[in-house]
């Protein structure tokens, strides 16, 4: 058997000599303001998949809570996304209040100027009234969009810093290729909780409590026995982004009657699918990105993209992690879980919301911890929180963090031609 | 209620309608389960788990898109086993420990009408 712990990343390992980290970070709505500011206001910020637009025409609203932003993303007719603050050049309203649709044009319900699915500014009644209104230049306010892999990233600041690209800063390049269309379709769990955001964002990047605080739903599923902590193998660094394998228990069967019955229908998105992964067509598993380590037992790759998102591809799909700040002590979590398609027997409808309700409960379990943990920051005790050897990634996400408080974080790679120069 | 009936062979489910057959969401379930006390969840999975296959056996020869009220309230019935299932096989007690209560999770599936 492969020595795993030689793949145990250490904090010391990376140079990370932040052992301790103020709790004023999770507790100050000054905090709060400067991440708005400094972090949400210059990094991208993944808001959805291409997939869920498929056609011209088809357009979502976003409401980003950590910016109050209200965002209509929309395909023209010419195959472009935009994305677009939905308010009325006029005065300001929310125009579009259909969470999707199909649209040739969005009509404001107040006064009835109308926009293109394009934003482009088309009609104003009683146009001779506004003769200082350019139709041409007020259309609705465009934010840069750009997308990676089917993501699409969403830019507020005037004019981004760096390219899409720049900003995933490699990590782009390991994960090319990486299947991702191949399940399209999504659950979406959204739940708010009286906690900070990076809370969420620290106990998605540490196995450190698998064992613990998920002893009854996941340490059977993912702890093996050579790893009892559930160290991150292999950390890779990509600017403020990372990568970690988790291992899982390959011979974990569950004896109760309901679970079985729903393994043998449906996999979860979680279990590996043993048969595909011999047959060589399990999904990311087969990416050579991906378990770089080639650990037998390999669970998933918990990639974290910065500031907010946890992606876990695995063998029947993957899930997707978001977490918004709402104020110093409040956030809102979604989690998307993607499988290969939509139920199409009952007996899938049944296995998916069994799926749904463990994966829920196991994220409810990392919200409640992290509502004590608030609960404990607040009462003022502690200054500071501690990270250990083995969370290197909490280390890693609080220097990024620092450094794009500090106007930083954002290294705009030189393209070759620069390079040479 | 209505007057809808599970069809006759599953009548050992008759004394979960009342609280499972109504609910229309899957966080209405879970809000349920959290309500329940936990020997009312090990009733529920005691009656259907073992016995999952043959509902289906039977809800397998109708067009999921179209099932007829008595077919659709027993998979309402039989859906509350998804979150009874947790109390019971996972948890040993009907919440999440430390989880608000009652808590709510919006639960959202994209394209599909879950029933």
């Amino acid at each position: 058997m492969t020595d795993i712990t030689e793949h145990m990343t250490k904090a010391r390992d990376l140079g990370l000599e932040n052992d301790r980290v103020p709790t004023e970070y999770y507790t100050s709505p000054e905090y709060f303001r400067r991440e708005q500011d400094m972090i949400f206001r210059r990094a991208w910020l993944m808001v959805g998949r291409v997939d869920e637009l498929p056609e011209p025409g088809d357009f979502i609203v976003r409401e980003m809570p950590t910016l109050k932003a209200s965002v209509i993303i929309a395909r023209g007719k010419d195959g472009e996304v935009r994305a677009f603050h939905n308010a009325c050049s006029h005065r300001g309203v929310a125009l579009v209040c259909h969470e999707r649709g199909n649209a040739l044009t969005f009509r404001c319900p107040y006064h009835a100027w109308t926009y293109g699915i394009d934003g482009s500014l088309r009609a104003i009644p009683a146009e001779q009234d506004f003769p200082h209104v350019d139709k041409a230049t007020n259309g609705l306010a465009r934010i840069h969009l750009d997308s990676w892999a089917g993501f699409i990233f969403l830019n507020f600041a005037d004019e981004p810093e760096v390219t899409l690209p720049e900003f995933l800063a490699g990590i782009d390049v390991m994960l090319e290729g990486a299947p991702f269309e191949q399940f399209p379709f999504s659950i979406r769990v959204t739940d708010e909780i009286d906690c900070n955001w990076k809370n969420l964002v620290n106990a998605f990047n540490e196995g450190y409590h698998v064992a613990i605080l998920h002893s009854k739903t996941l340490r059977a599923a993912v702890v093996p026995r050579e790893n009892p902590h559930l160290h991150y193998l292999d950390v890779k660094q990509f600017g403020p982004h990372s990568a970690g394998t988790v291992q899982r228990n390959f011979d974990y069967d569950p004896q109760a009657p309901a679970l079985t019955w729903v393994y043998a229908q449906m996999l979860p998105t979680s279990a590996p699918d043993i048969a595909a992964i011999e047959e060589g067509r399990a999904g990311f598993y087969e990416h050579p990105g991906i378990n770089r380590i080639k650990v037998p037992n390999f669970g998933t790759e918990t990639i974290t993209i910065f500031p907010n998102i946890s992606i876990q591809p695995l063998a029947n799909g993957y899930l997707f992690y978001q977490f918004w700040p709402i104020s110093a002590g409040r956030m809102r979590t979604e989690v998307r879980i993607y499988s290969r398609h939509a139920p199409r027997t009952l007996r899938e409808e049944y296995a998916m919301a069994s799926t749904l309700a463990a994966t829920r409960d196991v994220v409810v379990e990392d919200m409640a911890m992290s509502r004590l943990q608030q609960i404990g920051f607040e009462s003022g005790g502690k200054t500071y929180q501690q990270f250990g050897q083995n969370e290197p990634l909490l280390r890693m996400f609080t220097r990024d963090y620092e450094a794009y408080l500090a106007g930083g974080g954002l290294t705009k790679v030189p393209t070759q031609a620069e390079a040479a120069e | 209620m209505s007057h809808v009936s599970l069809p006759e062979q599953f009548a050992f489910l008759e004394p979960f309608v009342a609280t499972w057959g109504g609910l229309r969401s899957q966080d209405e379930r879970y809000l349920k389960r959290q309500e329940l006390a936990q020997g009312e969840l090990e009733a529920f999975h005691a009656a259907l788990a073992p016995r999952l296959e043959e509902v289906f056996v039977h809800l397998d020869t109708f067009d999921p898109a179209a099932l007829p009220e008595a077919e659709a309230l027993l998979f309402r019935v039989v859906l509350g086993l998804t979150e009874a299932s947790q109390a019971v096989e996972i948890f040993g007690q009907p919440r999440v420990p430390h989880a608000p209560f009652p808590h709510s999770v919006n639960m959202e599936w994209a394209g599909y009408q879950p029933h």
